[in-house]
């Protein structure tokens, strides 16, 4: 049970530059994750951590205990590939032994831990049985069975339900989150898929070409983005660029091309020029006799193009620039709306126009 | 610099091993052999009068011409017969491809000149066929000098082109070809205009091959030249003296012949290494639907092709069965070839299968790390290991026998004569192969497999042996038993290195050849021909998931 301190890393590619100067500190028993386009540099800081790839800059701590410097068979951490990388070689029971054979563990020793861990990944009884016979699923518990059971410091996991179907994939995030408390082991795990980030962490570090965009809980991540990027990323945006008008200290006005929209109040002067991040649910089409809420703010539109998704309805309202706004609602929109609503609590500064 | 020392300590061990060895019994022979083609007489000083003695003599350029003409025809000929086999087999419904497939590769490991010897004893002055068609009136001229030995290499080294090709022909991912139908193309356009030239680059690859083999070979041009000078048997009768030895001369031929066949290879090089045709996923494109008529010319054409090219080899081995007197075929069965052949003693036998497993050890023992640092660890130090240790295909077998003898007959290392120095000549020409081969292996074997276990706590030299070593097994045995059949039936450096008491299979045939006794030559082929075909039908399960991507 370890922090994991990055500190200053780097690394480059002939002129690629993978990660670029990142530092993250990784709390004791944190769920922690790095979530990011492909290329990002995600995998690449993980294979760090895991000492397959060497840091042009920076160090790595476990702990007090600086780690870069070792091979990476001294450093005990627990990794779980993509592909599980399950040793065809060998049975499912030498595959989870394989670990604590190198760390010379008793052979009685070895065969209560392997029972156990088998146990946790509800593969009991699947010890003697080949890789070949297993299904995809079975062979990722097999994985995490063998990261896991060598007790290592950090468990280190690499898009590890990208090769499993959609049903399949929410059900094996939710068992891993499940022993990692269990555990109370510190968790590295690199996706690139946003829902699965937001579902499974404590924290999450959003990446964007060998940079840390934004560390923070998943609710801050998708409620208070900091960058416009982020903001794109993690779910869908509205981003909208605009010139600061007035500013009263908990509210501001910002004019762009559609109106004038009210922001809750972040640190610019009038003049400045901003981009904002609203969320499609966090707009309203009003009916054509409804009143908005209470300190909710209006904005007049044309309804759009409709998009019926089942459990939601989206749309689009075009504004007076022409410009379309996304929507967002349980219900299809039963009259043709002039008025969009929202809350000013909810709409964003991501971030100054450069 | 400790710590980047310390994480590089396996592929910088292998790459000074694989640098001694390459360096030694490589680089050192062929720079004696170059050293010899530019000193004078006296040893001492540069001169090029040795190029201008070759190059003025009418002799050599003949002989240089004959060498390219007949290679340079062997490789179109073999890419003539080889496309059309490999599409038959990647795309036509025929029957038995297993076996077909089979067959068509055992022309590789035969000794090409049996095949020769063969056609001699058939279609010679004194053949079988020839005696025959000539007792029926029908004239016919005998099969010597550029025809047979053209003959011999496509019919024995068409596969060369062949196999790579049908690879090639699978991988052509379906939908590209369905994507030019579904735009007006006919099936013909898009063989013409999509598939040959996706393939193309292996066609290329195949045709190169023969044609470098064609130039090194030693055995088919000296069974079937007659008088007619070609580079490789030249080199030889100059270095081993029939009249004087003249080093420097053979050192120019063995130049030249390195020449050719750099060139060739650049010139491959240049054609194919601009052009990219990696397709994304891999779908193969299913059996076409061919009329009967046509499936049945495919299979026809395919099953006369593969006959063609093993007769030569049935016909010696039923001949050797044959009484002989003298050169002429007397007729009867019998065993008394094989009698007289061992009565002169067992030591070819044993020579041939000691070597062979020696060598084809020590190749395995070296090969297989340097392949894998090749591919598994990607640098400029690798990048330069793959280059040395994959040259030695390039090299003719005369050249580099040549070579070890100028180097080791004399100073701080004396091996000229003793058994070490002709299984160091087969390690260096096998070393390609295995390098290769553990390179085809690797690329099953997915990386993250090796890293799991490093993760795990086991260092990487335990990882490869742990987990790396049994995954290559099959693949590694499979190579082992080519490289043992293959330099079982080596002739072209073994002639150069051999000595009276390290006499092998195909020396002790090449002698029996020089000489009158047919018989025994046909009966050390047949020995030969059991010797190769044997091993290969043993762990033929093992080879078949390999010979497609390696040989």
């Amino acid at each position: 049970m370890t922090a994991i301190t990055i500190d200053g890393v780097a690394r480059s590619f002939g002129a690629v530059r993978a990660v670029d100067n990142v530092s993250v500190f990784v709390r004791d028993g944190e769920f922690f994750t790095l979530l990011g386009p492909s290329g990002c540099g995600k995998t690449t800081l993980l294979r760090m951590v895991a000492g397959f790839c060497e840091l042009d800059a920076g160090r790595i701590l476990f702990g007090d205990a600086r780690i870069d410097t070792l091979p990476p068979h001294r450093r005990n951490t627990g990794m779980v590939f993509q592909n599980y990388a399950v040793f065809p070689n060998l049975t499912v029971g030498g595959n989870v032994a394989y670990g604590l054979r190198a760390r010379k563990v008793g052979r009685d020793d070895i065969r209560s831990r392997v029972d156990r861990a088998l146990k946790l990944v509800q593969l009991d009884g699947y010890g003697e049985r080949w890789p070949h016979q297993l299904s995809g699923g079975q062979l990722q518990r097999v994985a995490i069975a063998r990261a896991v059971v060598i007790e290592p410091h950090v468990l280190l996991l690499d898009e590890p339900l990208s090769n499993l179907d959609a049903k399949l994939r929410v059900e094996m995030r939710g068992e891993i989150r499940r022993l990692q408390k269990l555990l109370g082991i510190t968790v590295l795990y690199v996706t690139h898929d946003q829902e699965e980030a937001l579902a499974i962490s404590d924290r999450v570090a959003v990446m964007r070409a060998g940079r840390v965009e934004q560390v923070a809980d998943p609710r801050a991540i998708y409620e208070a983005p900091e960058t416009a990027f982020v903001a794109s990323f993690v779910g869908t945006a509205n981003l909208l660029e605009g010139v600061v008008r007035n500013h009263d200290g908990d509210r501001m006005e910002v004019v762009f091309g559609g109106g004038v929209i009210h922001v809750r109040a972040a640190k610019a002067n009038p003049g400045d020029k901003v981009v904002l991040s609203v969320r499609p649910e966090a707009l309203r089409l009003l009916a054509a006799n409804e009143t908005p809420p209470a300190g909710w703010a209006t904005l007049a539109g044309t309804l759009g193009e409709i998009e019926y998704l089942g459990p939601v309805t989206r749309f689009s309202v075009t504004l007076a620039d022409g410009s379309a706004l996304h929507l967002m609602a349980f219900a299809p929109p039963a009259s043709p709306g002039r008025v969009i609503t929202y809350d000013p609590q909810r709409v964003v500064v991501v971030g100054a126009v450069p | 610099m400790r710590r980047v020392l310390a994480r590089h300590t396996f592929p910088l061990a292998v790459g000074a091993i694989a640098a001694l060895f390459l360096g030694l019994f490589f680089l050192l022979p062929l720079i004696k052999v170059f050293g010899a083609s530019v000193l004078d007489a006296t040893g001492g000083g540069f001169t090029l009068a040795n190029y201008i003695n070759v190059l003025s003599n009418p002799f050599f350029l003949n002989g240089l011409a004959n060498s390219l003409v007949i290679a340079g025809t062997a490789a179109a000929l073999a890419v003539l017969v080889g496309v059309p086999f490999a599409f038959c087999l990647a795309r036509l419904p025929i029957g038995g491809k297993p076996a077909l497939l089979a067959l068509a590769a055992l022309p590789l490991v035969l000794p090409s000149f049996v095949s020769a010897y063969a056609l001699v004893l058939l279609f010679g002055r004194s053949g079988v066929v020839t005696g025959a068609l000539q007792a029926l009136g029908i004239p016919f001229d005998s099969l010597y000098g550029a025809k047979g030995i053209v003959t011999v290499y496509t019919l024995t080294l068409y596969p060369d082109v062949a196999l790579p090709v049908i690879a090639a022909f699978k991988s052509v991912d379906a939908s590209v070809e369905e994507a030019a139908q579904n735009l007006g193309a006919s099936p013909g356009r898009v063989l013409r205009t999509v598939t040959l030239p996706l393939v193309m680059p292996s066609i290329l690859a195949g045709g190169l091959l023969v044609f470098i083999e064609g130039l090194e070979n030693f055995g088919v041009p000296f069974v079937l030249a007659e008088d007619r000078p070609i580079l490789s048997v030249e080199a030889y009768k100059l270095f081993v003296g029939e009249t004087t030895d003249n080093p420097a001369s053979a050192g120019v031929l063995g130049v030249l012949l390195v020449v050719c066949t750099v060139a060739a290879l650049l010139i491959q090089r240049g054609v194919v290494g601009r052009r990219r045709y990696a397709t994304g996923t891999r779908r193969s494109a299913p059996a076409m639907a061919a009329s009967p008529a046509l499936r049945r010319l495919g299979a026809v054409y395919c099953w006369a092709l593969v006959g063609a090219a093993l007769l030569p080899f049935a016909a010696v081995v039923v001949i050797s069965f044959m009484q002989f007197k003298g050169p002429v075929l007397h007729g009867g069965f019998s065993l008394d070839n094989f009698t007289e052949l061992f009565q002169r003693s067992y030591r070819p036998l044993t020579n041939t299968l000691m070597l062979a497993t020696l060598a084809a050890c020590g190749a395995t023992l070296i090969g297989v790390p340097i392949g894998y640092i090749v591919t598994r660890h990607r640098s400029r130090l690798s990048a330069l290991i793959d280059i040395v240790a994959t040259s030695p295909f390039a090299v003719a077998g005369t050249v580099l026998g040549i070579g070890l003898v100028m180097a080791y007959s004399s100073g701080f290392l004396i091996l000229t004569g003793t058994w070490l120095i002709m299984v160091l000549a087969y390690m260096v020409r096998k070393l390609p192969f295995s390098v290769r081969s553990t390179g085809a292996i690797l690329h099953q074997i997915d990386p993250s497999i090796e890293e799991a276990s490093i993760n795990l706590g086991v260092s990487p030299a335990l990882t490869f042996v742990r987990i790396t070593v049994p995954l290559m097994m099959g693949g590694i045995v499979g190579g082992f038993v080519l490289t043992f059949v293959t330099i079982a039936s080596e002739l072209s450096a073994t002639v150069v290195l051999y000595s009276g008491s390290w006499t092998t299979m195909t020396v002790a045939m090449f002698q029996a050849l020089e000489g009158t006794s047919a018989g025994i030559a046909a009966a050390a082929a047949t020995v030969l021909i059991v010797c190769t075909v044997l091993p290969v039908a043993l762990v033929y399960r093992l080879l078949r998931r390999h010979e497609l991507s390696m040989m």
